[in-house]
């Protein structure tokens, strides 16, 4: 590179390796494959556990697969109370350790020609958009199979506040809208931040400042995990709270 | 760019784009400052909740940067792949 203008063309942003298309839909391969290894890690885990469980002194992974476990319980039996949603409890914890292990993974520089192909697989928005409509499809369905489906409709255009029903209704609209760019956001702006630090720094010393956005990164992917598995477990409160109960 | 239509729509990106995280930025900061600023008269009035009050800091932290996150989300997608030009 004989000059150090960093304009935004040289910048490769949303570029994704080995896409292909299937019945007119465009897969990005890259991602698909970085988020199956991180399936895979986490399976891998998760049959260690079972392997080793045992009801004596705790080994490493069944003391993190407990602390998570305690936590995500505690929390749903405060926000709405493990025998009304007892399923929340595995799908936080899945979310919350695929999100992290998709966001930690992304630290491993597996490159082919200068091109990662192993990225972190939330700087894809589809995947960050198919989770947010998971959630956001299992919330509602849950919200109306337990206050029947007319109720639900009218308690969320309801709301808090009855007279602020288009108001309301924006706001269920955010909510998938929103936990879906959050995260994408914070993982996106990642991997821009390397590519500007690869772009600005001269090679001897480009590792200093690499590892110390890496860490903020590896701290960053925690925390948007952690704030994934609680904001689903708030909408599934918000959801499927009876009138009678009303205990925020 | 010999085409100044291709100009003038790129010149707006970029300055559109600049306003995006501007906003954002200034928005970040002071939410990020409020938050810390609770933690710290929380911490500064009982000791032993800093424990406690952690968690909620965070918590609010990473709210507060999801705002920041989503305006850099759409900085992005105005910059770098500029719609309305197809560029």
């Amino acid at each position: 590179m004989t000059t150090q203008n960093l304009a935004a063309s040289q910048i490769e942003v949303g570029q994704h390796l080995f896409r292909f298309e299937l019945f007119g839909m465009t897969f990005n391969g890259d991602t698909l494959l970085a988020s199956a290894v991180a399936a895979a890690v986490l399976i891998a885990l998760a049959f260690m556990l079972r392997a080793k469980i045992t009801a004596g002194v705790p080994g490493g992974v069944q003391l993190f697969f407990e602390t998570i476990t305690g936590a995500v319980r505690s929390q749903v039996e405060n926000l709405i109370g493990l025998r009304v949603a007892p399923f929340v409890v595995p799908l936080a914890m899945t979310l919350f350790l695929f999100i992290l292990v998709a966001n930690w993974l992304a630290v491993l520089p597996v490159q082919i020609g200068g091109h990662d192909f192993i990225p972190p697989p939330a700087a894809d928005a589809n995947f960050t958009w198919a989770l947010a409509l998971l959630v956001f499809i299992w919330y509602q369905v849950a919200g109306a199979r337990r206050r029947g489906a007319g109720k639900h409709l009218v308690q969320l255009a309801k709301g808090h506040v009855a007279g602020m029903a288009p108001l309301n209704i924006i706001e269920e609209l955010a909510k998938p809208i929103s936990l879906s760019l959050r995260l994408f956001g914070n993982v996106f702006g990642g991997t821009i931040m390397v590519s500007l630090i690869m772009g600005m720094f001269p090679a001897y010393i480009l590792w200093a400042p690499n590892v110390i956005w890496k860490l903020f990164d590896l701290f960053v992917g925690l925390i948007q995990a952690f704030i994934f598995a609680l904001l689903t477990i708030l909408y599934f409160s918000q959801s499927m709270e009876l009138h009678e109960e009303e205990s925020h | 760019m010999a085409d100044i239509n291709q100009a003038i729509i790129a010149a707006g990106a970029y300055i559109g784009g600049g306003l995006i995280l501007g906003g954002g930025a200034i928005g970040a900061g002071i939410g990020d400052g409020i938050a810390g600023s609770q933690f710290i008269a929380g911490v500064a009035r009982q000791p032993e909740a800093q424990g406690r009050l952690f968690l909620p800091f965070f918590i609010t932290v990473g709210l507060v940067e999801a705002a920041y996150f989503i305006n850099l989300a759409f900085m992005a997608l105005i910059v770098f792949s500029q719609p309305g030009s197809g560029a």
